[in-house]
């Protein structure tokens, strides 16, 4: 039997309210900055192919988390070569992480009680 | 197609500030040019892998997003642009008036930390919330214009 896969309609769901938490844990977890082409890259990786990400999209919800002070940007490269854009984690970003995982993770349990896959 | 007609139809979607699209457009042309060099190290040719890495990137609903992203961000730096340095002329006026309105002196005003404090203050917290360097020396040149204006000005009185 092949693996289940998740509907493109509820991947999208997920991805507007995950894309944050994955890109917090992903830059947390590498400790080093990033663009968003390699990015896109590890999480396609991590999630072993089963969320399939528009790539453009996680432009908007980097920018979007830059602004809510979660991330920092630069430019690497000379003017004049092939110049990225890379991003890194703020202190706030870091401490959004741990929030955003307790709920997580007690989501997680909620719906595996719920649903019988977990006994209390 | 070539990686600016790419960037060309996303450029269609949006109408924000030129310095904020060659930006956004800078950013997606790297993409671009990664993924579609990922593409022809799989076999693909120069413009099949072009079409793939576009076709992954999501062209016009990316614009679109971007431009909902972006948009008012500029109007809203631009208020807090003009804001910031009529606040600090007003604080710098109140550091260097007495309660009852008289100067302080101008050697004694320069010997107070609190002066130099301010000055520093305007130009770092600008520096601190603006992406744009030269938004914050703008601002802290016509801070120190303003200042400039009502503590030279001593006739000014609000």
């Amino acid at each position: 039997m092949g693996r289940s896969t998740i509907s493109s309609d509820s991947i999208d769901q997920m991805r507007k309210g995950t894309t944050t938490l994955a890109i917090l844990k992903l830059l947390v977890d590498a400790d080093e900055p990033m663009h968003g082409y390699r990015m896109i890259q590890e999480l396609e990786d991590r999630s072993e192919g089963i969320f399939a990400f528009n790539e453009g999209l996680i432009y908007p919800r980097l920018h979007q988390m830059e602004h809510d002070g979660l991330l920092n940007s630069r430019w690497e490269g000379e003017p004049g070569t092939r110049r990225r854009k890379v991003y890194v984690v703020t202190d706030r970003g870091r401490r959004q992480l741990e929030a955003e995982m307790e709920q997580w993770e007690t989501f997680r349990r909620g719906m595996r009680l719920l649903l019988g896959l977990e006994a209390a | 197609m070539t990686i600016d007609d790419v960037l060309e139809r996303i450029r269609t979607q949006m109408n924000l500030e030129a310095e904020t699209e060659y930006e956004l457009l800078e950013e997606i042309r790297c993409h671009l040019d990664e993924a579609a060099a990922d593409a022809r190290v799989r076999g693909l040719d120069e413009d099949q892998a072009l079409a793939q890495a576009a076709a992954r990137f999501g062209v016009e609903e990316v614009g679109r997003e971007l431009q909902a992203t972006h948009e008012g961000w500029g109007t809203l730096e631009g208020i807090a642009a003009a804001a910031l340095p009529v606040l600090f002329a007003l604080l710098m006026r109140w550091l260097v008036f007495a309660p009852d309105g008289t100067f302080v002196g101008w050697q004694e005003m320069v010997g107070r930390p609190a002066f130099w404090a301010v000055a520093v203050i305007a130009l770092l917290v600008p520096l601190w919330r603006f992406p744009r360097r030269r938004y914050a020396l703008i601002g802290w040149t016509i801070f120190w214009g303003l200042s400039v204006i009502v503590i030279v000005g001593g006739a000014v009185r609000w």
